[in-house]
């Protein structure tokens, strides 16, 4: 009876969607325009779509309400791990990972529906930073370097094909980004002085269609190996190109065998996603010798500068630089700090920051804000397109950084010593570069991405563990609750049944928070009466 | 004879990750428990197949789970320290204080907890110390920050750079007396930068208007706690009380932004005098 009621349901609602045919409705596969127009019911790729903004349209959680916000359902993991992925929701499904884990649950109750395990490896299993979906499978890149298409439906494995070779030194934590007809993955490992890439492979059959090289083959005399590619990029389909942040350059503290800027690593590149071309390249760091991967999400926006309208791209990056470039051939409009910076002797004509050669690591040791794990690093940061404001987990620190001809010029080759840091939100007025407001965090740091929502809300977490939702405006307070440890992961948001849902992951358990059931049938009714 | 069995325990470790390490990877289970005893079997005895060795399993245990942050050879990496000069390294015996430390990670969370099975664990310790052995036994040419790198200060310009910044908390006759006997090279030298686990006060005064003093024992922005005379802990929400906190650390952070290298290694060379 049940199964008829449902579908006397679901014919009622395919009238009501003027005839929709009922075959989209029973079978919702996210396609191409899932990923490039969400619904309000759909997260559908990590930033939640092509643009990097993690901005939500969602309103029913205001500022007036969001201090009744409340779980609606939490799942454990049950896994050791730390949740840094941020998860997908696609059909009423959320999936996310902890290395060698997916899990797909239900979105409303929180309950699980499949559970994958990949096989013991001996990849790296530093983290696993989500998965990505299209049609009918859930992709997952494996700390081995391997790509794993998974059956949406039970979690069964379709294919599994190596996307590098681990035992070299390479692993992966990353989602693919889905562009048309190609899965855009990338590859980690600056342990070892190895060239980087970025390749795309066929959804449909795990077939190689292309590989771009941020770096030489390991060897080239005077070159540069390293410029991993290890965050999930963004892409314009208009202009159809993808961008993507490479890594460091190897070895990582010893520059001297490697002279010069070091292309293309501690870059923003533009390719071509369907060839896989470069377009255009800027360099985020010349000549790194502190570990500041450019790899933070490359954040499109549409807007005015200096009073004419742009396509623009934004990156708080490691180094302690805002950048604003333009998106369609990677030149750039501004550039300037969001904390303290001592590395550089300025910045050149082109925008880029010039590094101080007397701020290479030396043998008895230099002085260098920030820290090696940057002024910021991979948890996303968030464009509010209300107030222009580019909100990200600052991470205002000092260290000292050594290295010696011991040290050698393999993988690390010096060493490196965090002194002092706190993590503090910063919301950058993207049109100045000035910081409009700040919210402190905590000591060492908080982890936590960032969401805004269009109602005004910025959620995040601080560096104790608490969750926290502040006013866009002003960075003030409006709601917090104390999760049992600190977020190493950025938020979402979802509407389902009518009920927006915010999830945020905390040590080895997903939070679901939502406004009480009651007060929201209160609202649709006052609203229905007016 | 605590130090001479951990030493020897060190180098049988040591000398028995030197042989595994040229093996190729055997999987298997082991059914041993005891690192130690392992390891003096594996080495007392011919290699036997398909036995994973303490030092075997540890192997991929570091380099799956620790590699990344605290290197390949335990030598430092990104964010981790390197291990094979860690105090506390070096004064572990059999696991007794690197285990604890892998349950429950560091107290200020920079190093996340793992659970490893007594096996693994026996492995991981076994490797950590194998490479502390390795490092030690390097003669010249040592990797890492040796106290002999951290000489190239001026100490009478580090004497006047102290007395400009630091003496009005700090006296070479009072509170850092035979600092460098207490702490030497790069230890002194983050000492020095920012001393670690310095506790604040706090004095919190409630509606009723009676203060209450203590160490701070907690501080975001919602809630506020001490530990009072006694050892208790009281905590109060915030917007339920007025607080004010002493950080006299705080004066370390404020240097920061005006430091040179040459003041930090002048400081340093200054420092080293008080012995």
């Amino acid at each position: 009876m049940k199964v008829l009621k449902n579908t006397f349901l679901l014919a009622i609602s395919v009238l009501a969607l003027n005839f929709v045919p009922a075959d989209s409705v029973r079978a919702q596969q996210l396609d191409t325009a899932g990923l490039t127009h969400p619904s309000k019911d759909s997260w559908p790729s990590y930033h939640g779509d092509y643009s990097g903004r993690r901005h939500s349209s969602l309103t029913q959680i205001t500022t007036q309400n969001v201090g009744n916000l409340g779980l609606a359902w939490v799942f454990q993991t049950g896994q050791n791990a730390t949740i840094k992925s941020s998860p997908l929701l696609v059909d009423g499904i959320l999936y996310f990972t902890v290395p060698d884990n997916v899990w797909a649950i239900d979105a409303r109750s929180g309950h699980q529906v499949w559970h994958y395990t990949y096989p013991p490896n001996k990849g790296l299993h530093l983290g696993q930073r989500g998965v990505a979906v299209y049609k009918d499978s859930v992709y997952m890149l494996a700390p081995d370097a391997h790509l794993v298409s998974l059956n949406i439906k039970d979690g069964t494995v379709r294919w599994n094909v190596v996307v590098a070779d681990s035992s070299k030194g390479y692993w992966t934590t990353h989602p693919p980004v889905v562009v048309g007809n190609h899965l855009i993955v990338g590859v980690g490992g600056d342990m070892d002085n190895l060239p980087a890439f970025i390749k795309a492979y066929d959804p449909e059959t795990g077939a190689m269609q292309w590989e771009w090289d941020a770096t030489p083959p390991s060897g080239t005399p005077n070159a540069t190996t390293g410029g991993t590619t290890w965050m999930p990029g963004t892409y314009d389909p208009e202009l159809n190109l993808i961008y993507w942040g490479t890594g460091n350059p190897t070895p990582v503290l010893n520059g001297k065998t490697r002279p010069g800027d070091d292309l293309y690593t501690c870059s923003i590149v533009a390719l071509n996603p369907d060839t896989g071309k470069l377009v255009w390249a800027f360099q985020v760091s010349p000549h790194d010798t502190h570990d500041w991967d450019a790899v933070e999400i490359p954040v499109l926006v549409d807007g005015t500068f200096d009073g004419k309208p742009r396509k623009m791209l934004m990156q708080a990056s490691r180094n302690g630089y805002f950048f604003v470039l333009d998106r369609t051939n990677g030149k750039n409009l501004l550039t300037t700090t969001f904390g303290p910076v001592n590395w550089t002797s300025g910045v050149d004509k082109e925008g880029r920051p010039i590094p101080n050669p007397d701020k290479e690591p030396a043998p008895d040791g230099r002085f260098i804000a920030p820290d090696e794990g940057g002024l910021t690093n991979y948890r996303s940061p968030s464009f509010d397109p209300k107030t222009g404001l580019f909100i990200v987990d600052a991470h205002p620190s000092y260290s000292i950084y050594f290295a010696k001809p011991a040290d050698g010029s393999y993988g690390w080759a010096g060493a490196d010593y965090g002194l002092w840091g706190k993590g503090v939100l910063e919301a950058i007025d993207y049109k100045t570069g000035k910081i409009r407001w700040t919210h402190e965090l905590g000591p060492h740091g908080s982890g936590a991405g960032v969401l805004t929502t269009d109602s005004g809300l910025t959620f995040t977490g601080d560096a104790h563990g608490n969750v926290l939702a502040l006013d866009t405006s002003d960075g003030k307070t409006l709601w917090h609750a104390g999760s049992g440890s600190p977020m190493q992961s950025s938020p979402i948001t979802y509407e389902l049944d009518g009920r927006q849902y915010v999830i945020m992951g905390s040590g080895g358990v997903l939070f679901a928070w939502a406004l009480p059931e009651d007060s929201i049938k209160g609202e649709h009714h006052a609203l229905s009466t007016k | 004879m605590k130090i001479s069995t951990t030493l020897a325990f060190v180098i049988v470790a040591a000398g028995f990750f030197v042989y595994q390490y040229r093996q190729a990877p055997i999987y298997a289970a082991s059914s041993g428990s005891s690192g130690a005893k392992q390891a003096e079997q594996a080495s007392s005895a011919k290699p036997q197949a398909h036995t994973s060795t303490p030092s075997e399993v540890g192997v991929t245990v570091f380099q799956e789970n620790c590699s990344f942050c605290h290197g390949r050879e335990a030598e430092g990496g990104e964010t981790g320290p390197d291990l094979t000069r860690s105090k506390l390294v070096l004064s572990d015996s059999g696991g007794n204080k690197i285990s604890v430390i892998v349950r429950n990670g560091t107290p200020d969370a920079r190093m996340p907890r793992f659970e490893f099975s007594a096996q693994e664990m026996d492995g991981l310790v076994a490797f950590i110390h194998a490479q502390a052995a390795k490092a030690a036994a390097q003669v010249g040419g040592r990797r890492g920050v040796d106290v002999d790198d951290l000489q190239t200060g001026n100490a009478e310009a580090g004497k006047q750079y102290f007395n400009s910044n630091c003496a009005s908390c700090h006296s070479p006759t009072g509170d850092l007396a035979g600092i460098a006997s207490r702490y030497k090279g790069l230890d002194l030298e983050k000492q020095m930068l920012y001393p670690e686990n310095v506790r604040s006060k706090v004095t919190v005064t409630l509606p009723s208007g009676q203060k209450v003093a203590g160490t701070l024992a907690y501080l975001d922005e919602f809630t506020v706690a001490l530990q009072d005379a006694s050892g208790t802990y009281r905590s109060w929400k915030i917007s339920n009380v007025k607080y004010s906190v002493d950080s006299p650390v705080n004066g370390h952070v404020d240097l920061f932004s005006k430091y040179t290298d040459a003041d930090i290694h002048n400081l340093m060379a200054y420092l080293q005098t008080l012995k």
